[in-house]
C-alpha cells in the first residue's frame, strides 16, 4: 500500500488515500472513497528531482506521492516505466555526458557549423538585403569613423579608372563600386562591404610605394568580395549575437553594434588565404605579380610603428606563413603581361 | 482514518491560522541533471525542444515550492508554448529587420507592434496564470484587454513624454492591473499599494545611486590631490602603477554597484508589492533583503563566468529559494475553504511573445 494525498480537482481538500494496483486497474482508498481507474487513462507525471509525484486521473482529480521509490515500485507492479528523457535527467552516466555533448556541440558549432552556414546563407540571401545592409552600415559610419577622402579629384579618378580597368580571373569586368574615405581611427586601412563595395581609405594610399600596390591591396579585397566574406561575417557575428543575447537573456544589444564590429572586422585566416588567392589570380590576370602584395604588406609593416590607431595591419597581419604563400604565388606561374 | 501515521507531512490537518512560510527544496545538484539534459536536447534539435525544457524548468520550480504541505504545480502544454515562440520569433525578426530599415516601414510595423503588444501581454499573464496551480486549484488572470491598453499602451506614453517622471505610477498602474485581476479559483487577490509608495522606492533608489556617484568623485578628488602631493614628494615623478590600481578599484567599485543595484531595486518592489497582495481575506507577507539579494545575485554572476555557465542550475536554485522563502501567507481562515471554479484556456502566444521581448512583468 502506498500513501498519496488525493485533490478531487474541484476543491482544494486533501484526504490521504492509499494506491494499490490491481488487474489493469489503479485502486484509490480512504475511510469514505473507493475508486478504480484504468492504468491506461492515468498519467504518471515525471520525477523532477525529490518533488511529490503526481498521478493524474482522466476527471482532473489526481494524487500526490512523496514516497518515490514506493511509487516506482508500484509502476514496477503495472510494468509501466518511465519516459527515457526522464531516466535521462536523473541518471549519472547520462548527465555527465550531456555536459560533453553539450561543451562539444557548442565548441564545433563554433568552429565548424557558423562559418559553414554563414557560406551557404551569404551565397543564397538576395543582393537587395547585403546592399541594404552596405548603405546602413555606411551611413553608420559616415560622419563618424569615416570622413571625406582629401584625395584630389584626378588622383581619385585614375585611381578609379585604373581599378575599374582590372579584370576577374575569369574575363569578367569589375562589377564593384570603389569609395574614398579618410578615417583618423582606422589609419591605413582598406575594407569591403557585404554587397563588395570597396572602402579605400587615404592613409593606405600615402603609405604605399605606387599605384600598383594599391591595385595589389584592392585585388585582394576583390577576393573579399567575390567570397562575401563580408556578408559571412555579418551573418557570423549576429548569430554570435543572438546566441549571447538569448543566453544571457538580453535582447537590446542584439541591434546595436553591426556596422562599427564590420569595420574592424576581423576575417578569419581561412577567409584571408582565400581572398590572398583570389586577389593573386586577379593580378595574374592582369600581368601583376603577387609579390606586390607582400610587397605592400611589408612597406605597411615598416610605416607601421609610428602610424596611431588601427591599420591595415591588425585585420591583415604580415604574417610569415602568409609571406611565404603570396612569394611562392607569384613564383607559381610567370607573369604574362596582358596589354 | 489515522492522519499521525503518515509519514508525510499533515497539509492543512488543523485550521491553518498561523502564518505560512513557503518553502523552497530544490537542490542545484538535482536540477543540474535536468537542465543539462534539456539543454543538450535543445541544441540537437537546433532549439525545438526548447519548449519542453521550459516546461520541465517550470514545473521542476513549481514543484519544490511549497505552501501549508502542498506544491505548485504548472500545467501548460509544451507544444503549444512552442507554437507561441514560433510567433514570438517572427515578431523579433520583423522588428529587428524593421528597426534597420529607418523609413515609413519603421514606424508602420512599430506602430502594428505597439497594438498587438497590449493584447499579447495579457494573454500571457492568462496563460501563465491559469496553468498555475496550489493543490489543484488554478489560478487565473481576468483583466480586460481594455484595461492592457490602458496600462500598456497608454501609460507607457504617457511615461515616455513625461521622461520617465511617471515611471512609478506607471509601475503602480501595472501592479494593480496584474494583481487585482489574478484569481486563485473563485477567490479574487486585491492589490493596496498607492502610487506614492512606489515613487518613494525609485527615489530611494535614485538617491542612493547619486549619493554612490558623489562619493565615488569625492574619492577621486581626494586620490587625486593625494597622487599630487605624492608626486611633489616623488620629485615630480608620478606612479603609473598607482594611477592603474586606483583606476582598477575605481571601476571595480562602480562595476560591483552597477550590478547589485538592480538587484537591490528588485528586493524593495518585492516587497512593496507582496506585502500589499492579498488573496481574498488572506494578506502576504514578503521580506527580502535588498542586500542579501544583491549578494545571492553578485556572487551568481562571479561563479558563472568562470564555470562557463555550467553553475547556471545553482545559481537558479539559490536565487529561487531566497525569493521564495522570504513570502510568507498570513491566513485570515481556513484554507480549505478555496474552491476551483472553471476557466476559460488562453494560448501560450502571448507568454512566449513577451518572454522574446524581455518584458519583465513578473516577479
Ligand atoms: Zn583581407
Amino acid at each position: 500500500m502506498l500513501q498519496a494525498q488525493y485533490v478531487d480537482g474541484r476543491s482544494t481538500r486533501v484526504r490521504t488515500v492509499s494506491l494499490s494496483v490491481s488487474g489493469t486497474d489503479l485502486v484509490i482508498t480512504a475511510d469514505d472513497l473507493q475508486r478504480a481507474e484504468p492504468l491506461a487513462g492515468v498519467v504518471f507525471d515525471e520525477q523532477l528531482g525529490n518533488a511529490p509525484r503526481r498521478v493524474r486521473l482522466a476527471d482532473g482529480a489526481f494524487c500526490e506521492v512523496r514516497d518515490l521509490d514506493g511509487l516506482r515500485a508500484l509502476m514496477a507492479s503495472a510494468r509501466l516505466r518511465d519516459g527515457w528523457v526522464d531516466r535521462a535527467q536523473r541518471h549519472l552516466p547520462w548527465v555527465l555526458m550531456s555536459v560533453v555533448g553539450c561543451v562539444a556541440l557548442v565548441a564545433a558549432g563554433y568552429r565548424w557549423g557558423l562559418p559553414w552556414g554563414a557560406r551557404m546563407l551569404a551565397q543564397r540571401l538576395p543582393p537587395a538585403i547585403s546592399a541594404m545592409l552596405s548603405r546602413q552600415t555606411l551611413k553608420a559610419l559616415d560622419g563618424g569613423m569615416l570622413l571625406p577622402s582629401q584625395l584630389d579629384g584626378a588622383r581619385q579618378a585614375s585611381l578609379r579608372s585604373q581599378f575599374q580597368a582590372l579584370r576577374l580571373p575569369d574575363g569578367e569586368p569589375i562589377r564593384w563600386t570603389l569609395l574614398f574615405r579618410r578615417s583618423p581611427a582606422l589609419g591605413a586601412n582598406a575594407f569591403t562591404l557585404p554587397d563588395g563595395t570597396i572602402v579605400l581609405l587615404d592613409d593606405l594610399v600615402a603609405q604605399l610605394d605606387n599605384d600598383q600596390q594599391v591595385m595589389a591591396v584592392l585585388a585582394h579585397e576583390l577576393g573579399h568580395a567575390q567570397g562575401r566574406h563580408g556578408m559571412q561575417l555579418l551573418l557570423r557575428s549576429s548569430a554570435v549575437g543572438a546566441f549571447l543575447a538569448f543566453y544571457l537573456g538580453d535582447f537590446s544589444q542584439l541591434l546595436a553594434a553591426a556596422p562599427a564590429a564590420l569595420a574592424q572586422a576581423r576575417y578569419s585566416q581561412s577567409l584571408e588565404w582565400q581572398a590572398d588567392e583570389y586577389g593573386s589570380a586577379v593580378m595574374r590576370a592582369n600581368g601583376m605579380s603577387p609579390a606586390l602584395l607582400a610587397d605592400a604588406l611589408r612597406l605597411l609593416s615598416k610605416s607601421h610603428h609610428d602610424a596611431a590607431g588601427v591599420s591595415y595591419l591588425t585585420s591583415h597581419p604580415p604574417t610569415a606563413e602568409r609571406m611565404r604563400r603570396l612569394e611562392e604565388l607569384a613564383q607559381l606561374r610567370p607573369v604574362q603581361p596582358s596589354h | 482514518m489515522d492522519q499521525t501515521t503518515a509519514n508525510a507531512p499533515q497539509p492543512t490537518a488543523a485550521p491553518a491560522r498561523q502564518p505560512q512560510p513557503i518553502l523552497f527544496t530544490g537542490r542545484g545538484s538535482e536540477y543540474f541533471g535536468i537542465w543539462i539534459v534539456n539543454l543538450l536536447l535543445t541544441i540537437v534539435t537546433l532549439g525545438i525542444y526548447s519548449s519542453w525544457a521550459k516546461v520541465r524548468r517550470l514545473q521542476y520550480f513549481y514543484r519544490h515550492t511549497e505552501l501549508a504541505g502542498s506544491t505548485f504545480d504548472f500545467h501548460g502544454r509544451p507544444l503549444r508554448m512552442f507554437y507561441g515562440r514560433l510567433i514570438a520569433l517572427g515578431m523579433l525578426l520583423i522588428y529587428s529587420y524593421s528597426v534597420r530599415l529607418h523609413s515609413l516601414v519603421t514606424l508602420l510595423v512599430l506602430a502594428l507592434l505597439a497594438l498587438v503588444m497590449p493584447w499579447l501581454l495579457r494573454n500571457s499573464l492568462r496563460f501563465r496564470l491559469y496553468n498555475t496551480s496550489w493543490r489543484g486549484t488554478r489560478f487565473h488572470f481576468r483583466g480586460t484587454v481594455a484595461g492592457a491598453y490602458r496600462v500598456f499602451l497608454l501609460n507607457g506614453f504617457l511615461t515616455m513624454i513625461t521622461l520617465y517622471i511617471m515611471a512609478p505610477f506607471m509601475h503602480q498602474r501595472l501592479k494593480s492591473y496584474q494583481h487585482d485581476n489574478s484569481w486563485f479559483g473563485r477567490t479574487r487577490c486585491s492589490f493596496h499599494a498607492g502610487a506614492g509608495r512606489f515613487y518613494l522606492v525609485y527615489l530611494l533608489v535614485l538617491a542612493a545611486i547619486i549619493g554612490f556617484f558623489v562619493v565615488l568623485s569625492m574619492a577621486g578628488v581626494f586620490n587625486a590631490f593625494a597622487s599630487i602631493n605624492a608626486a611633489q614628494h616623488g620629485g615630480g615623478r608620478v606612479d603609473p602603477s598607482a594611477i592603474f590600481r586606483t583606476m582598477l578599484i575605481t571601476y571595480g567599485v562602480a562595476i560591483l554597484f552597477g550590478v547589485s543595484i538592480g538587484p537591490a531595486f528588485h528586493a524593495l518592489i518585492n516587497n512593496l508589492v507582496w506585502n500589499n497582495t492579498r488573496i481574498g481575506e488572506h494578506r502576504l507577507e514578503c521580506r527580502m533583503s535588498p542586500v542579501k539579494l544583491a549578494w545571492i545575485t553578485l556572487t551568481n554572476l562571479l561563479l558563472l563566468v568562470p564555470t562557463i555557465g555550467l553553475f547556471t542550475p545553482w545559481a537558479a536554485v539559490r536565487l529561487a529559494k531566497y525569493q521564495l522563502e522570504s513570502v510568507r501567507l498570513l491566513p485570515a481562515s481556513d484554507l480549505q475553504e478555496f474552491v476551483d471554479a472553471e476557466p476559460e484556456s488562453p494560448g501560450a502566444v502571448g507568454e512566449e511573445a513577451a518572454t522574446a521581448f524581455d518584458f519583465d512583468i513578473s516577479l
